[in-house]
Parts: C-alpha cells; structure tokens; sequence
C-alpha cells in the first residue's frame, strides 16, 4: 500500500509540475470518455426498450389471416374462400387454451363518426378483452371492454387519444398530413371528454366506455410489430359483425402468442393442423412468423449498438495512444531521475508502478472530465441543437471512468516497461 | 563491508569490437577501509565505481560483496542491497529538484517502506548532522553546491550503509566546500563504514588509506 501511495504523491506533482502535458493527456482521455458515454447511454436505451418490447409484445408472436391471393387466382374468376368468424376464434381458443393470447379481430377503416352535429371518419376495429394483452402501450380512462360486451354483443366502445406526435421537419409534416385522414377524428377527441358520450359508427348508436391514451412517443418501447391499420375506435367484434359494419364475408384476422419461444415451430404445426382440419386443405390462410421479424429486428438493434461502441472504443484507444506517447516522453524526459530512484534502491516494480500510477492518474482526471462534459453533451447541449436526449444512468459515467483509468493503465504499461528495464548506470548518465 | 572483484571486464557498446573500459582487473576492499581510486579521465574510476554499486554489469569476472556473488543476484535483490547496504555520492549530486532537500534524504526510506513520520524525524536528524539545519525545506535549486553535496550525502546515509561510493564529490566545489565533504567522509569512516572515492585530486586521495590507481583499464601496481 505504501509503495503505491508514494507513487500517487509522486504522481500528484508531476501532474501539477507539467500542467500542459497533463492538460492534453487529460483532453485525449475526455474526449473518449465523452463518445464512450454517448455510445454507452445509445445503447443502454436500445437494449432498455428492446427489453420493454419484449415485456409488451412478447417474442412468440403470429397472426393468421385470409389468404387474400387464393380470391383471385382462380381462372374461373373470383372464388369465395373460406372466412374465420368469430365462432373459428372461440374453437380456435378452445383447442389452444395454454396460448397466452387469441385475439381475433377485424376492422373497416372508413367508419363515419357522428358526434352532435360532427360527421367525421374514422377506423374501427372489432376486438375481444385479449386485445389489451399485447402491444397495450396506453393508460385506459374509464374501462376496456369486457366479455360480457362481446358475448352480448352491446354497442359500446373504446375511443384511443393520440400522443403528441414528436416534432418532425416540415416535409415529414406535410407526408403526415396528406395521408391523415382521421386529422378530425383526433382533434375531436383531444378536445372533448368523450368518455360516457354516445355517438354514432355508422349510422348505429354506441356508448363511449372507454379511452385510451396513447403514452408519449418517449416512453413507449419499441414496437416491431408495428399495426398497419390505425384503428381509431374499438369495439366488441361481435357487435360490429352483426350490425353489419364490416364488409360481408370479411375474414377475421387472428393475432397469437403462444406464451413460449421454445416450442414455438410445434405450435405453428398445430395451428396448420387446426386449420387444415377445420376449412379443408386448400392454402386458405396465411401464418405470419412474427418471432422470425422480432428476432431480426432485435439482432440489428444489436448490431447498430456494436457499431455505436467500437466508435466509444475507437475514441478510447485514440486516448490511450495519447496517453503513451506521454508517458514514454515524460520517461525519456525523466530518464535521470529514474536513475537516481533506482541508486537509492527503487526496484524495477518501483518504477513501473511509478509510471503506471501517474499515468491511471491522468487518465481517471480525464474520465472525471470527460463524464462530466458527456453529461453537459449527452442532456442540455443536446437539448440546444435540439437532438434526441439517450438517458444517462449514474453508473454510465461511473463505468466510463472506470474505462478511462483502464485504458490509460493499460497503455502505459510499455512506457512502465521501458522505464524499468533502463539500466541505471546509464539512465544516471542522461542528460 | 568487503568488497572482492577479479578478472573485471567492461567493454561498451560502439565501433567493431566495442569500447574497452576495464581490462581484467582484480583486487580487495577489506571492511573499514577507506579507498580512493585515482588515475586520468577515461581510465574506467567510475565504470568501476558503477560495478561495485550494482548499478553497472561487468562484462565478465567474479564481484563478491560480503561473501556474496552479486552478479548472480536477481535485479530485485541487487535493487534491495543498494537501498540497504550501498550509499551513493555522485560529482552532480544527483538530486531531484522538484523535491525539498527533506524529501530527497527520505528517498531511499521511501522504498525502503518507512513510515512517514519515522521518514521525516531521520531526514532532519542526518540534515542536522550535515549541517544543514533550518534548510530541510529548500529545493536544491536554491542551495549552494557544497549545501547540495551535503544533502547528497544526508541521503545517502538515510538507511544506514556500510558502504558509501563517492564518484568525484568535490568534482564540482569550492575548496572550502570540498574541505567540508571530505571531513565528513573522513568522519563516517572512522565510525566504520568502507568509503571508496573516486577522484583525481591527489591531495585528496592522500587522504584516504590506500590509492588504487587506475591506468587504461588496468590496474597500475
């Protein structure tokens, strides 16, 4: 302990006796430290929201559907294919019950809404309760529909509130508003309490139950599967069935997760069992692999975050070199004092120690520097230029010091090296 | 401390067949004595002076001190005989001056692994005995020569040597100043430490018990 105690006292002044010197060693090192720190909070988001992803949409995930094709390819002209109603679903879940959601479910994407004297369109979908068990990335006012809703098929529904979309360039706005066409849709229900009201889908009175908010585009994960059809109104999927408001001989769509990866490819073999054996062999369906997308989309998550590192690790060893070639010129520098200390008994160890204490110095002042101006970069300058803001956890600049003092620790051990294995007669000779 | 080389050679790096600087030479240095080793410049005084403090390797011969073979020691070992055994003076003094005369003299009790305190209290007791009170806190930069060879030699007795090899002391000083260093050499001798002095001043080797005069490489009978 001793040794090593002496070696920061030594350190200590050194750094203070070569105030430039140690500037620019503490420069190399901060500049890493604030890239690393970037890269490190990058990626600590990625992984964050992969993770959250996988909490909220789950991994083994399919959605069976309509083999839309098999209309049309008939030569003998438009063949009416067999159709999923809500009967399918109900066997469906029955002969699956240890699936961890059946949500089946349809929508009509042109639904007049009338509102007192307001007629606006808007998309509706008929869903099940197990809609809200995958993907449910809002807060709910009022309730969500129950069982009960659906078996009875009661004209009730759930209105969703849009989030304030996160601010975009101008051409982006325009793309957005050009295809928005349930712009007066959301108004309405940003607007309005339309929890408790009664309105019209249709031409049809339904009561409002429910709304969901849609959480800030910050807080929600990453959503892979992300829906096609910006469902607008929720509604029992019976109700809408019966009272007409899909297209006749509409198909329902069938969103699954089977609640375990593993045995995810004998699931899938089931439910191609269940279908063939149901509505004949004929290609009707389609089975859409979702964990396949869910996987590959995670892995090139992954691999942007190996990029964004080897960038911080990149910048480190740029810091490192920096870091030796000072210590191996103050070595050179120091050549006659390395003499002294080694006639008056100082060991090799000494003198490595010597070396590599002052130079894990500059380099844990360096991470200290560059923490802090990671910080500074990584919230308020980033706020400035008005960049997306990763979040910094206290243990990032914690670990990116921790890097800083290893990297510097590391690359002085060839300058250490070189100290002491000068003989000290000659080092004494140096000028 | 007995001091026992034969066969000693040095030849330095350089040119086809190298630098010779010692040439095979052999002798004794019995505990107690005070050795001057006198000849002209490039004889080889301080390669053999280096030798003898482990701080240089011969070529080739044997060097035992006390009874052991040093040149087969490992380099820790060697480090550990000069802090412990092995006191230096050195013409330039060879002091640090970013350091106060203080903590040059607790140097080697640094490596040495002293406590501080025990470090300061004996750092001032030898700069006292130099007499160099009052100064412990001055760098060498802003003492006199002859201050600075006192602290040199402060240092060198901070772990207590039985062997002091002095290359040149009064090289650099005034005769006053030399006068100063050589009666405190003279003194630590008398209390039994081996001196070996390197020097070209032959009134100064008179004082010693016995001149090794070194000519060329060689020992000069």
């Amino acid at each position: 302990m001793r040794p090593f105690l002496n070696a920061v006292k030594t350190g200590f002044a050194e750094i203070k006796a070569h105030k430039m010197r140690s500037v620019l060693s503490f420069l190399a090192i901060a500049v890493g430290s604030v890239v690393f720190m970037d890269a490190f909070s990058a990626i600590f988001l990625t992984y964050e929201r992969l993770e959250k992803q996988k909490e909220v949409s789950g991994m083994a995930r399919l959605k069976i559907s309509q083999n839309s094709s098999r209309s049309w390819s008939s030569p003998d002209g438009y063949v009416q294919p067999p159709s999923i109603t809500y009967e399918d679903a109900l066997a469906f879940r029955k002969k699956f019950p240890e699936f961890y959601m059946v949500s089946p479910s349809d929508n009509n994407w042109r639904t007049v809404l009338e509102y007192e004297n307001r007629r606006l369109v808007a998309s509706v979908a008929g869903v099940t309760p197990e809609w809200t068990k995958r993907d449910f990335v809002y807060t709910l006012r009022g309730r969500f529909l129950d069982w009960r809703d659906v078996e009875e098929g009661l004209r009730v529904c759930v209105l969703k509130k849009k989030a304030v979309p996160p601010p975009s360039d101008s051409a982006t706005k325009s793309v957005r508003k050009k295809y928005d066409y349930t712009a007066g849709f959301d108004t309405l229900v940003s607007h309005q309490d339309m929890l408790g009201k009664i309105v019209k889908l249709d031409g049809i009175t339904f009561t409002v139950i429910g709304v969901l908010e849609e959480l800030p585009v910050s807080k929600r994960p990453i959503t892979v599967l992300e829906s096609m059809d910006q469902e607008k109104i929720l509604a029992p999927v019976t109700t809408l069935v019966n009272f007409g408001i899909f297209r006749s001989h509409n198909s329902l769509d069938i969103s699954v997760d089977t609640g375990d990866e593993r045995n995810f490819d004998e699931a899938l073999r089931s439910i191609e069992n269940f279908l063939r054996v149901r509505f004949g062999d004929g290609d009707f369906f389609i089975i859409e692999n979702q964990l396949e997308r869910i996987r590959d989309k995670i892995s090139s998550s992954v691999k942007a975050s190996l990029m964004t590192i080897s960038l911080g690790l990149l910048a480190f060893i740029a810091g490192g070199i920096g870091i030796m070639n000072v210590t191996l010129a103050t070595v050179f520098a120091r050549t006659r004092e390395i003499g002294v200390r080694r006639a008056v008994g100082a060991s090799r160890g000494d003198i490595m120690l010597q070396f590599m204490v002052e130079a894990a110095m500059l380099g844990l002042i360096g991470g200290l520097l560059g923490s802090g101006a990671g910080y500074l970069w990584g919230v308020p300058a980033k706020i400035m230029l008005g960049l997306s803001v990763n979040p910094i956890k206290p243990w990032m600049p914690l670990v990116s010091i921790f890097i800083a003092v290893l990297t510097a620790f590391l690359f002085s051990i060839y300058p250490a090296w070189v100290a002491a294995g000068l003989k000290p007669a000659d080092a004494l000779r140096a000028e | 401390m007995s001091v026992k080389c034969s066969g000693l050679s040095k030849v330095y790096e350089g040119g086809k067949s190298g630098w010779p600087a010692l040439r095979g030479i052999s002798f004794e240095i019995e505990s107690g004595e005070f050795v001057a080793v006198t000849g002209p410049s490039g004889c080889g005084k301080s390669t053999l002076l280096n030798i003898i403090g482990l701080l240089d390797e011969p070529t080739c011969g044997t060097y035992s001190l006390n009874g052991r073979d040093v040149l087969k020691m490992p380099d820790n070992e060697r480090s550990r005989a000069r802090r412990d055994e092995i006191g230096f003076v050195f013409q330039s003094f060879h002091l640090l001056n970013r350091l106060s005369a203080a903590e040059n003299v607790c140097l080697p009790m640094m490596y040495a692994g002293m406590d501080s305190a025990a470090m300061r209290e004996r750092a001032d007791e030898l700069l006292r005995r130099v007499g160099l009170n009052g100064k412990q806190r001055k760098t060498p930069l802003e003492l006199s020569g002859g201050e600075r060879q006192r602290v040199a030699v402060a240092r060198c007795l901070a772990n207590s040597p039985k062997l002091i090899l002095a290359d040149e002391p009064t090289g650099n000083l005034d005769s006053a100043s030399s006068r100063e260093i050589m009666a405190i050499l003279s003194g630590l001798n008398r209390e039994g430490i081996t001196v070996v002095m390197v020097t070209h001043d032959k009134e100064l080797a008179a004082l010693a018990g016995r001149n090794l005069r070194l000519m060329d490489g060689r020992l000069d009978p």
